[in-house]
């Protein structure tokens, strides 16, 4: 039972034919060749998959297509692409925060995310919460902490100097 | 041109930003399992049913009778050697006979959709005879005990003996024995295995399929597809994780032999997590039985060890694994009366192999904890009696052989005394987040070798490019981990090239773009194939010298290399016009640089491989907070201290250390998979928990830096160490913060809860 399903991805509108059983992640990956959301779990454990939703975080590997339906939906693609980088994907990449990277595209999602609802620097505790759905075998997460605060630093100076 | 050796480096040594980084964080790098193509099949791998099993017979009809199913593979349709493993391939690639443990493949299907390829693997009658499942290493070493191969179960066994043990022993003033039982770690890359292959017209097969090592996997492809290794392409780089678990095959050979029969489409595979639980390598578990005699002044007089490693079913990296951990088994120390011996084992539960740390990490929990009790007992400081122990380079180890490479123990020590957790923990013990939480500070440390031991070969090689647009492309066959090892060779590239960092462009991990240059595994990449790089940049610089003074007519010592130009008699050569030149005269544009890793020139016998010649050290300290009441324990604080060598990233080397630790943190505390009659009880990170941010500690990186002048820029290894040391530090902690010694790791809160139940039931009995 196919059907025709519109949205938003990216600040773009979107429309795909297929199952509305079919997973958001499936669909973005598959259908829509974005492939910065990863499938690692496949239960919401890791994070690896998780894009914004109507400005939330959620794990696309738990979503349905059809759950989606004229909702606006971000993926790290739409956070920034090369060379045109958000203070996020700047910060990731001089504080050493990525290894492998697998993960990475997740996590940008999420601290994006955070980063939108402060207007300040974070403490490293309204880090560690925001981000604990976010697995990373590779960097022990320090470098992570590091680069969201400076994140946060770059956006406050941004919106002192507007 | 005199070179001067105090000229500054321009890129080593710096906090250079990783090459890959703005790929990875906006998520454009395609990681192999990222490849859709239109007409692509589905690949899925039927595996055993039980752990242990005669196969009575195999029908695929129903199977290859379902609408979408491409074609269904058995072991009969393995055109050449049924069987893989890199160093002993016992392991079929298609059972046929028997089944020895649920991680093995008995078929494979392709399908239009992912849906029917599962479909599929429910059609596949296998008729099974039940066997006894052999579910304990040291059951399975009995004489009477059924055998899981022709050669019996114990796969492998190492000795190494020095001094005169017994004699040691009764001459001691301290004697402290134990057993210390480890867990099986898993390695939970981010990235599942997966990846696909293809056939063309011509029948050229492309896997692309993250690896350790794209040559060997070739080879271990074209063994068993009976096919020329040259008309097989592997790309195996980037890899999404890997941490030794990528370094066997994976589903190399699967995607092959079902690229030979889907007439030219792709085909995919890509394991769930609960598929990748079952079917990949674990951290063998060992159960470490150990003696240690000591002088009444501190000195080590003695060790014993006994150690047992269960491999699971097949051997991958089993013998080498133990035989490192004997290796390893006293820490960098001269104990000069040694009896160690070490037993790989073969049981149904799964499959060990590779795993950060090779077998080091199961060892030196005893000698670092048996350091601490026989400090206690003397009241001497655990500093000193370590700093009384080491060896310094040029000494003879607990081995018997002379390190005759940097070591760098008696500095990281040093350092751990002299850093503020150390130095003031009384203070930072006291002060507790609660009542009922106790603290506690230990250190310790160890070492690993570099590279490989005696008796196996051990090169590494690099090619540098000139590119018609100016820039070089240096070629290193180590994958890019995620370690970072692409930035430190395009970092040696350009400090000797005297060019800009984006001058250089980096591929890894793809055997028709570059040269075989050994695995990324045993702490080597950064050290032979930084060196391999290095030893092509000179060639690269002669080849643009003297293409420099054929084009101006001047002789070659007239040419100077200039940062990112070549000048000569006041005229300027950019890199592109070298290459202008070169490619008309249809000249070489290429060059290439080979090393081979110094070995030691005698192996001990009996050792499997002992010792190594070059070895990465490291020391931990660390804070810990336990929770009396539940047995909890948190990591607060982490202080890592590294001899790697010269730095050549030092952002890199953080982010080594603090991964390592954290990974460290989770095999002390809580990681383990545990298998019950051959039977996965863990199945998904819903069961498996591994560190998250929140269990991040503070971690800070203090790199003593003892040059190795056979490294680049006198650069080691990092990659295992890091989470070695911090495991029997934490155990240390927790005693220190409690009285309690745990050694049964992970020490889950149930562990820590039962053992300060247990104290406390033995202080009312002592009271009484």
């Amino acid at each position: 039972m196919m059907r025709k399903i519109l949205f938003t991805v990216n600040d773009a509108p979107c429309s795909i034919t297929c199952h509305p059983a079919k997973t958001l992640l499936d669909v973005l990956r598959e259908d829509l060749d974005l492939t910065a959301s990863k499938e690692c779990c496949g239960k919401g454990e890791c994070g690896s998959c998780s894009v914004l939703v109507n400005n939330e975080v959620v794990c696309s590997c738990l979503i349905l297509v059809g759950q989606v339906e004229n909702q606006n939906v971000i993926t790290c693609e739409g956070v920034g692409l090369t060379p045109h980088l958000d203070h996020i994907q700047e910060s990731f990449i001089e504080e050493g925060a990525t290894q492998c990277g697998y993960c990475t595209p997740g996590i940008i999602v999420s601290a994006k995310a955070f980063l939108n609802d402060v207007d300040y620097v974070p403490s490293v505790d309204e880090i560690k919460t925001a981000l604990g759905g976010n697995l990373c075998r590779c960097t022990g997460y320090s470098k992570i902490i590091q680069a969201i605060k400076t994140a946060a630093e770059k956006n406050l100076k941004e919106l002192g100097t507007v | 041109m005199e070179k001067n050796n105090t000229e500054a480096l321009n890129w080593v040594g710096k906090r250079v930003k990783r090459i890959d980084g703005p790929e990875k964080v906006t998520g454009e790098l395609k990681y192999m399992t990222d490849y859709q193509f239109d007409n692509m099949l589905w690949g899925k791998v039927l595996r055993a049913k039980y752990p242990h099993a005669k196969i009575k017979s195999i029908n695929t009809k129903k199977a290859e009778q379902l609408s979408g199913v491409v074609t269904v593979l058995t072991h009969q349709d393995i055109p050449g050697f049924n069987g893989f493993g890199i160093v002993i391939p016992d392991q079929p690639v298609l059972c046929s006979k028997v089944v020895r443990c649920t991680a093995d493949a008995i078929a494979l299907v392709a399908a239009e959709t992912l849906e029917i390829a599962e479909q599929a693997l429910e059609l596949i009658e296998v008729d099974y005879e039940l066997l006894e499942v052999i579910s304990d290493a040291e059951k399975a070493m009995l004489p009477t005990a059924l055998n899981l191969h022709p050669d019996g179960n114990i796969h492998s066994h190492v000795k190494i003996k020095n001094g005169e043990v017994d004699q040691a022993f009764q001459e001691a003033d301290i004697i402290v024995e134990n057993t210390y039982y480890s867990p099986r770690q898993m390695h939970a890359f981010i990235e599942t295995e997966g990846g696909w292959g293809v056939m063309d017209e011509e029948g050229f097969i492309t896997i692309r399929c993250p690896g350790q090592y794209a040559y060997r996997d070739r080879m271990q492809i074209a063994r068993a597809l009976a096919y020329n290794p040259e008309r097989i392409r592997v790309i195996s780089s980037p890899i999404g994780g890997a941490f030794g678990g990528k370094d066997e095959i994976t589903v190399q050979i699967y995607l092959a032999l079902l690229a030979m029969h889907t007439n030219g489409r792709p085909v995919k595979i890509h394991y769930s997590r609960e598929e990748s639980v079952i079917a990949g390598i674990k951290r063998h578990p060992f159960k470490v039985y150990m003696k240690t005699a000591a002088k009444k002044d501190g000195t080590l007089l003695a060790n014993e060890v006994r150690a047992v490693a269960d491999t699971g079913a097949y051997a991958s990296l089993g013998g080498e694994v133990i035989a490192l951990a004997i290796e390893h088994s006293c820490g960098p120390y001269k104990i000069p009366n040694v009896n160690l011996e070490g037993f790989c084992v073969y049981t149904n539960n799964g499959i060990a192999g590779a795993f950060r740390g090779f077998g080091v990490n199961q060892v030196c929990m005893g000698i670092e904890t048996h350091l601490d009790m026989i400090t206690e007992m003397l009241c001497i400081d655990p500093v000193e009696i370590r700093k009384k122990n080491v060896y310094h380079q040029g000494e003879i180890s607990s081995l018997g052989h002379i390190v005759k490479t940097s070591v760098g123990t008696y500095k990281t020590l040093e350092t751990a005394e002299n850093c503020d957790l150390w130095k003031n923990r009384e203070k930072y013990k006291a002060d507790v987040s609660e009542p009922w939480k106790k603290r506690g500070v230990s250190l310790a440390t160890s070492f690993h070798g570099i590279g490989m031991g005696v008796g196996l070969p051990d090169y590494g090689a690099a090619s540098i490019e000139l590119l018609p647009d100016g820039k070089f492309l240096v070629a290193v066959g180590c994958e890019e981990i995620g370690g970072g090892n692409g930035t430190v060779y395009a970092q040696v590239a350009a400090e000797i090239l005297k060019c800009d960092i984006s001058q250089i462009k980096v591929v890894q991990g793809d055997t028709s773009k570059t040269i075989d240059g050994g695995t990324v595994t045993a702490s080597r990449s950064t050290y032979t194939g930084g060196r391999a790089v290095a030893a092509a940049a000179p060639n690269m610089l002669k080849l643009l010298t003297e293409t420099a003074a054929e084009m101006l007519e001047v002789p070659a010592s007239k040419v100077e290399v200039n940062p990112n130009r070549i000048a000569a008699n006041g005229s300027c050569l950019t890199y592109q016009s070298i290459f202008d030149y070169l490619y008309q005269k249809r000249k070489q544009t290429r060059v290439e640089g080979h090393f081979f890793l110094p070995k030691e020139k005698k192996e001990i016998e009996g050792s499997g491989g002992a010792p190594h010649h070059i070895y990465g050290y490291l020391t931990h300290v660390v804070m810990v907070e336990v929770d009396t009441l539940t047995g909890e324990t948190d990591v607060l604080r982490v202080v890592s201290i590294p001899d790697a060598g010269k730095v050549i990233n030092p952002q890199g080397l953080e982010g080594q250390a603090e991964g390592g630790a954290v990974m460290g943190i989770g095999y002390t505390l809580f990681e383990d998979v545990l298998i019950e009659e051959g039977y996965h009880k863990t199945r998904n990170f819903t069961d498996y928990i591994i560190p998250t941010i929140r269990e991040t500690p503070l971690i800070e990186t203090f790199p003593v830096e003892e040059a190795e002048h056979s490294g680049p820029f006198g650069a080691k290894g990092i990659g295992e160490v890091v989470m070695i040391p911090i495991i029997p530090a934490i155990m240390s902690a927790i005693y220190d913060a409690t009285g309690a010694r745990i050694k049964h790791l992970p020490a889950t809160p149930e562990r820590v809860f039962n053992a300060l139940k247990a104290l406390k039931n033995e202080n009312i009995q002592s009271a009484r």
